[in-house]
């Protein structure tokens, strides 16, 4: 049983610790640029999820979805929830951080904080029964008679590998964070505006002295962060079958865990925390009998344990001030 | 310092935004306004001046207004046959007391009632939270209640006995009939108990682990996740490795499709089965193939299967309500069939102390079978029914294709 089932819940832990992954950068690189960190990732993450849903009803009942094949559909739904969370990730910024740029670094915590309830709320109310009926029919529910709001569960469509296993799903999955990982790699070292991204993040004052231009390196940031948290809300709405309202929350400040853990200005941090945190989760429930109710206990400890001896990070540069 | 007026301005913008958005997603609790207690007489007859009172409280208006009307109807139905029967030799009437599903207002509410001194017995509640606030205005005042909806298990207890009883099945009673269909009549023994840390799902937790013990088995498993939970793969792991094949959950709809869901995808052979938190379109958003053979159980009968169903469905109809037969109607026309069976029994000048006697000991024959009540004043009537999941929709299990033969659960 033992080396079995470890075997067994390896990918559901490398599942995991890719959804926090995706986050844990995209507070990694909000921190990078602006050192503050933007407490709505979690909630701008379950917005995109949404927004696939909803983009996936509407295109269904517009016939598009079954003309369409599955690969350009999937691509036109993450299209459209990276245009949705890019477009939120600017709004954050222009609301909850940028008038406070040059006040107290508490305030855009709050600030974000209370943005991300706004989104999360939002979600819950705006969302339209409408649009879950549809979903039903698309799930191929026969008789969508259910009238509920945005604030009862939502199905996911089945969008990777639908006919598949969940070890092909699974894989899929597993390759898209790769190569997702390969591009900002490469973005962030081999191109002039990764290399600004990075300038900015380790002397904002002297890259600005050398020519940069900080704010629109800042809005691009906003945009590539937006676009990732629209990859994890696909993600991990894909791995849970169904997405909440106010899911972002819990998987918001897991990410920022996991950056944290990692290193906060460290991408690559970002995704060792992601990890860490994930396989410490999956494997206290899957290994310990009874474990499930003592894995949010468990790796909130090791995040603790992790902040007390090595505050910096595993690949980190410096502790987090202000937080 | 411009600067900081923008921020103050901002942030308030904030705040009201947070606070209206939070104000509309404040559970459905009646947001109408109270028309001052929601007090109305009713029934009432020409049996010259001699009158008997009976409270009742329910959500009449808010949230859950359609639940708390319907009860009412059913009630004042049941009522009004009795006063038109000519079996009393005085009139009954009603006192409507509508609670807004508000503990504050419900507490206002039983004091109207116990200050009327024609006031003999009441029968209250379809929230739980509103009867926890009644039930010491009703010991206190040695008024009896009978509780028609409300289901969480504590109200009926040694220290509100004999005043408070209860005729609705908790939420812990329903795993009787469930235990009994799953683990006797489909002869399931491999079992393995998934759970939420609710007191709902420690109740039913340790309910079922106690059927299981009661049939010389013990759960293969035990695991108990926290609300909002939604990776349940690690415990799926479990479930297979322990040979389970049959998988009790013991919380409600939303971890419940997620577990089904995940259970589906990774190919468990084994039965999910659990009570009726779980019964609800919403488990049907995980897809047709994902919920199929899903099997809840949910209190009442099928009130078509049986003659006094099918009348008191006639009766309702043809009084023209506007609110239709909710899950809890049916109940509230039982306890009002109780009390009338109980005042029987007190004679020509009922008192709320024959009252109480006479309800404990009381055995009514209703639209919902034989209701006793046990040594704490709950029933020991635990009308309930099976659903499946079948095709992507809800089915009756009797009814069923897998009740036919036509489709087998998995597991055997």
């Amino acid at each position: 049983m033992g080396l079995e089932r470890v075997v067994n819940l390896l990918p559901g832990a490398v599942m995991m610790g890719c959804t926090y992954t995706l986050v844990a950068i995209g507070y990694c690189l909000f921190f990078g640029v602006l050192d503050v960190v933007v407490f709505c990732c979690g909630d701008i993450a379950m917005f995109g999820a949404f927004g696939i849903v909803g983009a996936y009803t509407i295109l269904y009942s517009a016939g598009l979805i079954q003309a369409l094949p599955l690969v350009v559909m999937v691509l036109l739904l993450l299209l459209i929830a990276a245009i949705l969370c890019a477009a939120l990730g600017l709004v954050s910024y222009y609301v909850s951080i940028k008038p406070f740029e040059k006040s107290s670094t508490l305030m855009p915590l709050l600030s974000t904080i209370a943005l991300g309830t706004v989104i999360k709320e939002v979600l819950g109310l705006v969302f339209q029964p409408v649009v879950n009926g549809m979903a039903q029919a698309a799930i191929n529910v026969p008789d969508p008679k259910s009238v509920v709001g945005g604030r009862n569960p939502q199905g996911m469509p089945h969008l990777i590998a639908p006919t598949g296993t969940t070890m092909e799903r699974n894989l899929i999955i597993i390759a898209i964070m790769v190569v997702i990982l390969m591009a900002l790699f490469i973005f962030l070292n081999k191109t002039k505006m990764g290399l600004s991204m990075q300038a900015i993040s380790q002397n904002r004052e002297l890259a600005f002295m050398t020519g940069i231009d900080v704010k629109r390196i800042i809005l691009t940031t906003f945009l590539i962060g937006g676009v990732l948290l629209s990859v994890g809300g696909f993600v991990l709405g894909n791995y849970q079958s169904i997405i909440r309202f106010d899911g972002g929350t819990m998987y918001g400040i897991k990410g920022f865990s996991a950056a944290v853990v990692g290193g906060l200005k460290s991408t690559w941090g970002a995704v060792i925390g992601g990890m860490l945190l994930g396989f410490v989760e999956v494997f206290a429930a899957g290994l310990l009998n009874g474990g499930t109710q003592w894995q949010n206990i468990i790796a909130f400890l090791v995040i603790i344990v992790f902040i007390i001896f090595k505050p910096e990070g595993i690949i980190g540069e410096k502790t987090v001030e202000k937080v | 310092m411009k600067k900081n007026r923008l921020i103050a301005i901002l942030m308030a913008i904030l705040m009201v935004a947070m606070f209206a958005v939070g104000c509309n997603a404040a559970p459905s609790t009646g947001a109408e306004a109270p028309s001052a207690g929601g007090e109305a007489p009713s029934a009432g007859g020409a049996k010259g001046d001699k009158v008997v009172k009976i409270g009742f409280l329910a959500p009449i208006t808010g949230g859950n207004a359609a639940e708390g009307a319907a009860a009412r109807n059913a009630f004042v139905l049941a009522i009004d046959q009795a006063n038109a029967s000519g079996e009393y030799p005085y009139a009954i009437e009603v006192i409507q007391i509508d609670d807004q599903s508000k503990p504050e207002v419900g507490a206002a509410g039983a004091q109207k009632i116990v200050s009327d001194p024609d006031v003999v017995v009441a029968s209250g509640h379809w929230n739980s939270g509103v009867a926890e606030a009644t039930i010491p205005v009703f010991k206190e005042n040695e008024i009896p209640m009978l509780i028609w909806g409300a289901i969480r298990e504590n109200l009926t207890s040694v220290e509100n006995y004999p005043w408070i009883t209860r005729s609705a099945p908790t939420d812990v009673q329903e795993n009787i009939p469930l235990a009994k269909a799953v683990l006797d009549d489909m002869a399931y023994d491999k079992v393995f108990i998934v759970s939420d840390l609710t007191s709902y799902g420690e109740g039913n937790t340790t309910a079922f682990t106690a059927e299981l013990a009661s049939r010389g088995l013990t759960a293969l498993g035990v695991e108990k996740v926290q609300e909002g939970t939604v990776d349940f793969r690690p415990i799926i792991q479990k479930i297979k490795d322990s040979g389970a094949n049959c998988v009790y959950w013991g919380g409600v709809v939303t971890e419940g499709s997620m577990l089904k869901s995940q259970m589906f995808e990774e190919q468990v052979d084994a039965l999910f089965c659990g009570i009726s938190g779980n019964y609800s379109q919403d488990f049907l958003k995980i897809g047709a193939e994902a919920a199929e053979g899903a099997l809840i159980v949910k209190p009442g009968v099928v009130l078509s299967s049986t003659p006094a169903g099918s009348k008191f469905v006639a009766d309702y109809e043809a009084a023209g309500f506007s609110e239709p037969i909710g899950a809890y109607t049916p109940y509230a026309y039982e306890a009002a069939l109780i009390l009338l069976n109980c005042l029987k029994q007190c004679g020509d000048a009922p008192t709320p102390e024959a009252m109480r006697d006479a309800i404990i000991a009381s055995s009514t024959t209703g639209i919902m079978g034989t209701t006793t009540f046990n040594e704490i004043g709950q029933t020991t009537n635990v009308a309930a029914y099976l659903n499946v999941v079948q095709d992507g929709d809800w089915a009756v299990y009797d009814d069923s294709a897998y009740a036919s033969g036509a489709k087998a659960f998995p597991g055997k």
